[in-house]
């Protein structure tokens, strides 16, 4: 899809996908026939240029067509290259802006607890996206808040060092008063270990689960970081990926 | 006259306990005459911090709960510093806010330009969503405020610190409309806020020398009521706007579009050209800028020497 709409972040898409769908496989309550069921959890891409690796997942569970994703950044498609929340089933945010789908989690969270519902909250965010300011902010007003239903997965897929560092996160989240522990991103073991022992509740101390990854993990040319980042590739080297892929 | 900000409060209290939707949420201003509204309606105010882009972008989320948020603070913080968080959270997403300043254009004069807020007007028109209000009196912000809040709207009602002291009847406020103040035909002046004050005392002058004045006041900017406009330059064929607003894009900008197209007309414009540098009271600055009464009757001169 990306290589039709010459549009896309390959490597961001793939150090997310793994985390993605597991939610979305084990974790998350949705009905994606009735994407709005009042009951649902929530989960906010706030990295939202990693958005190909959502839109596969939905299309996966039933929230979108094969023809969605065809029709990706085309004209009359409702999936570009960020998440709209106006027209796509599934997606709860419109991101692209770093920094803006986090402090929307959190309101949310705390929007779901005044009303007494028990809806769950999952931000996914990028650790490059942890550079911005209201990522912090809202990491203290969570906090305080104790907004127990609230999770944060933070993608350590090394963006940030390229730039401006960000880590250690989890003692950063646990320094704002976050409970935080690092898994690997892409072990299924590792996620269902964390995910099934969160254990939420509408009051407590929110929660950061930070998920080491790797950009463009799974095929070996895309890996780390570089030109890739928002690069398209040539018919030749799709058959390459495609073929790492299979 | 009571204060703006003692309105919001007061009418907080009397939505709040019959309204569980509507959530507070404040950057650490106001708190203590919010209390009232904190205990009856616990669970729904919240003195969040000093982070007035993240206040905003949390109200998406309240919003998007369902709840109605009520966002207060400063009006450069809450719309210049966080215009991007509107813009996307609330325009890009169609959800529905209300933020409630203080302190714009120039009331908080001793603190300096960076407590001053001449372009939130302007920011707010852009979105087709948006709703402006400028209510100079308690009752206007009172009557405004239930009209609108639970609307699918970003609403935006910028309080100024002092009431413009003419008494309405409730009839005569409704959104979207204007208020014939006083009649006349041989100039028009347009005010909004707190200088309906002036241009009243200033109408009152010119009628003493003989001129014929027209005082029109809107307390809603959008939608703007621009056929109280033409009716009123019709006759008069002569407008003079004072608006406490960047001389660059605001109710002169209103006016000029309500008329496009219709000759003869002469436009002046009492506003703010730049930085507000210096200070003093309040009164101070209006006088430096000619928000006062000397100051419209010097530009009235331009027609009438």
């Amino acid at each position: 899809m990306v290589t039709r709409a010459r549009e896309g972040h390959i490597p961001s898409s793939f150090s997310i996908v793994d985390v993605v769908h597991h939610l979305y496989a084990k974790v998350l309550s949705y009905d994606a026939k009735n994407p709005q069921w009042p009951d649902r959890d929530f989960f906010i891409l706030s990295k939202g240029h990693g958005c190909a690796g959502l839109y596969v997942v939905l299309e996966k569970f039933g929230f979108i067509s094969k023809a969605d994703l065809e029709n990706y950044s085309q004209p009359g498609g409702i999936l570009g290259g960020h998440p709209d929340v106006t027209c796509v089933p599934g997606v709860e945010a419109s991101t692209g802006s770093l920094g803006h789908g986090f402090p929307t989690a959190v309101g949310l969270a705390l929007g779901l607890r005044i009303q007494n519902r028990k809806n769950r909250v999952f931000a996914l965010l990028g650790d490059g996206e942890c550079n911005e300011g209201t990522i912090w902010e809202s990491a203290l007003v969570a906090a305080k808040q104790q907004l127990g239903n609230l999770v944060a997965i933070i993608d350590l897929n090394g963006s940030a060092a390229q730039i401006l560092p960000v880590d250690p996160l989890v003692e950063k989240w646990k320094a704002f008063g976050w409970e935080a522990q690092e898994i690997d991103g892409h072990s299924a073991a590792d996620l269902e270990r964390v995910f099934s022992t969160l254990h939420l509740s509408p009051v407590g101390a929110p929660r950061a689960v930070i998920a080491r990854t790797l950009k463009g993990k799974g095929v070996a040319m895309l890996e780390g970081h570089g030109m890739w980042h928002h690069k398209i590739p040539n018919d030749e080297e799709l058959r390459s990926i495609l073929k790492e892929l299979s | 006259m009571k204060k703006l900000r003692l309105q919001f409060a007061d009418t907080m209290l009397e939505l709040g306990p019959h309204d569980p939707k509507l959530v507070v949420m404040v950057g650490d201003i106001s708190h203590g005459i919010l209390q009232p509204f904190a205990k009856a309606c616990p669970g729904r105010y919240y003195n969040v911090g000093i982070c007035e882009p993240t206040i905003v972008n949390m109200a998406a989320g309240i919003s998007k709960s369902g709840l109605i948020p009520v966002v207060h603070t400063i009006a450069p913080f809450i719309i210049e510093r966080a215009y991007e968080q509107i813009k996307l959270d609330f325009g890009y997403q169609n959800l529905p806010i209300n933020l409630i300043s203080v302190g714009g254009a120039f009331d908080y004069s001793q603190l300096g330009c960076s407590h001053h807020c001449y372009t939130d007007v302007s920011l707010i028109s852009h979105f087709a969503r948006g709703r402006i209000f400028y209510p100079g009196s308690p009752l206007e912000f009172d009557l405004l405020f239930k009209e609108a809040y639970a609307q699918n709207t970003i609403n935006y009602f910028k309080l100024p610190e002092v009431p413009h002291g003419v008494e309405f009847q409730p009839s005569q406020i409704k959104m979207g409309k204007g208020i014939r103040v006083r009649e006349g035909r041989d100039l028009t002046l347009v005010s909004i806020g707190t200088q309906l004050k002036n241009a009243v005392s200033a109408s009152e002058t010119l009628q003493s020398q003989g001129l014929s004045c027209e005082v029109l006041y809107f307390p809603t900017l959008k939608p703007f009521d621009s056929d109280l406009v033409r009716e009123s330059v019709r006759k008069t064929k002569r407008v003079l706007v004072i608006e406490e607003l960047s001389a660059h894009d605001g109710v002169f900008n209103l006016v000029l579009r309500a008329t496009a197209g219709r000759e003869g007309i002469q436009y002046e414009q009492i506003a703010i050209p730049d930085f507000v540098h210096g200070y003093g009271t309040y009164e101070d600055l209006c006088k430096r800028l000619g928000f006062c009464v000397e100051g419209i009757l010097q530009r009235a001169k331009v027609w009438f020497p």
